[in-house]
């Protein structure tokens, strides 16, 4: 669940924030805050970025710490979790997907893919809380 | 005063300290440095290029400085940095960790008032109001920022010393079924789930309920 993913992230967020040098770019936020999303497009937005980060963040997400791993992975498996809830969603066609939120996805993914992944995907987890923020305020 | 070469020790600690949004920065004097050290202060915005000097806080020698006006929007994430100077010599920009206002702040008790009747007590309790720059600014209560704001409440028969523990979310609590012309102390805490904060809890607040007027 969120609660989970958020307890989780909490244990690491100065961790892996701390391995995130680049303070003039965010992935999640650049140009636009999330908050800026209209509700009607909240749901697609959800669906694509927890598609995002279980497709592409995670696994480039690899520490030398075991400690922080493990989060890691607990975390990416509330995201599984998660993930397969709002696909059902998505094939009831309850979860469409308006213009605005296809272009704010897609500058996700000019922004994510203009760092090296390894970076990138530091740099994603690192926001987790910008994305939980945003999913907690809107329900 | 010149930044000639930037030997100095760093300040230490560099954090954000805020209570219901009121953000202030602090820090701890570079190590070894007396008297006479002063410090600039700049922060930036999570995501954007640049860094903003903040004029208030510029040659200044106490060890905090006010950026809550700076950090007002708890949709956005900041970082704040300080540099001392000493004797013409200045140390480098000590940075603090990513601050979010919505999960890096701490929450206020709650306000409590009471009234009581012959078997009742009724409880109303008010969450703290979001920090702003002044009176006039629109309050924006914390209940507003966390949907999922509960309190936590306490009641206690001062008699009996038994204490009856409450969860609500709305902000008024009847507590039936007590005994007449009997003192009861109240005490309350704001909690959230998620993100996970917690309040202290209020002081005390007793009052008696009336007498059983055909005793």
């Amino acid at each position: 669940s969120v609660t989970e993913i958020r307890s989780g992230f909490t244990a690491i967020k100065a961790n892996i924030q701390a391995r995130d040098p680049i303070r003039t770019l965010s992935i999640l936020s650049y140009p636009h805050s999330l908050h800026k999303v209209k509700s009607s497009d909240r749901c697609c937005i959800t669906h694509h970025l927890f598609n995002f980060y279980v497709d592409k963040v995670f696994k480039h997400c690899k520490t030398e710490d075991s400690y922080v791993n493990r989060k890691i992975s607990s975390i990416a498996n509330s995201f599984l979790s998660v993930k397969r809830k709002l696909g059902q969603c998505h094939e009831q066609n309850k979860c469409t997907c308006g213009q605005e939120s296809t272009e704010k996805f897609k500058q996700i993914l000019v922004n994510y893919e203009g760092l090296n992944v390894t970076s990138a995907a530091i740099k994603s987890l690192g926001e987790l809380d910008i994305l939980l923020d945003w999913l907690e305020k809107s329900r | 005063s010149g930044e000639l070469y930037c030997s100095l020790p760093n300040p230490r600690n560099v954090h954000f300290e805020s209570v219901n949004m009121k953000n202030v920065l602090h820090w701890s004097a570079p190590e070894g440095t007396g008297d006479g050290v002063v410090y600039k202060v700049k922060y930036s915005v999570y995501g954007v290029g640049k860094w903003i000097r903040k004029p208030e806080c510029r040659n200044i020698n106490r060890t905090w400085c006010d950026l809550s006006s700076e950090t007002s929007d708890h949709e956005e994430q900041y970082y704040a940095s300080v540099k001392a100077f000493l004797n013409g010599m200045c140390s480098d920009w000590t940075e603090t960790t990513r601050f979010n206002p919505l999960t890096d702040t701490k929450i206020g008790p709650p306000m409590v008032s009471v009234s009581s009747t012959e078997k009742s007590i009724s409880i109303i309790l008010t969450a703290p109001e979001k920090w702003k720059r002044s009176p006039e600014e629109e309050s924006i209560s914390l209940l507003q920022v966390y949907p999922g704001l509960r309190y936590n409440v306490s009641v206690l028969n001062k008699k009996t010393k038994k204490r009856w523990w409450f969860s609500v979310s709305n902000t008024t609590l009847v507590v039936p079924s007590l005994e007449p012309g009997t003192a009861y102390c109240v005490s309350a805490q704001i909690y959230v789930t998620t993100p996970f904060l917690q309040s202290v809890f209020s002081e005390e607040y007793c009052i008696a309920t009336l007498k059983d007027k055909t005793a």
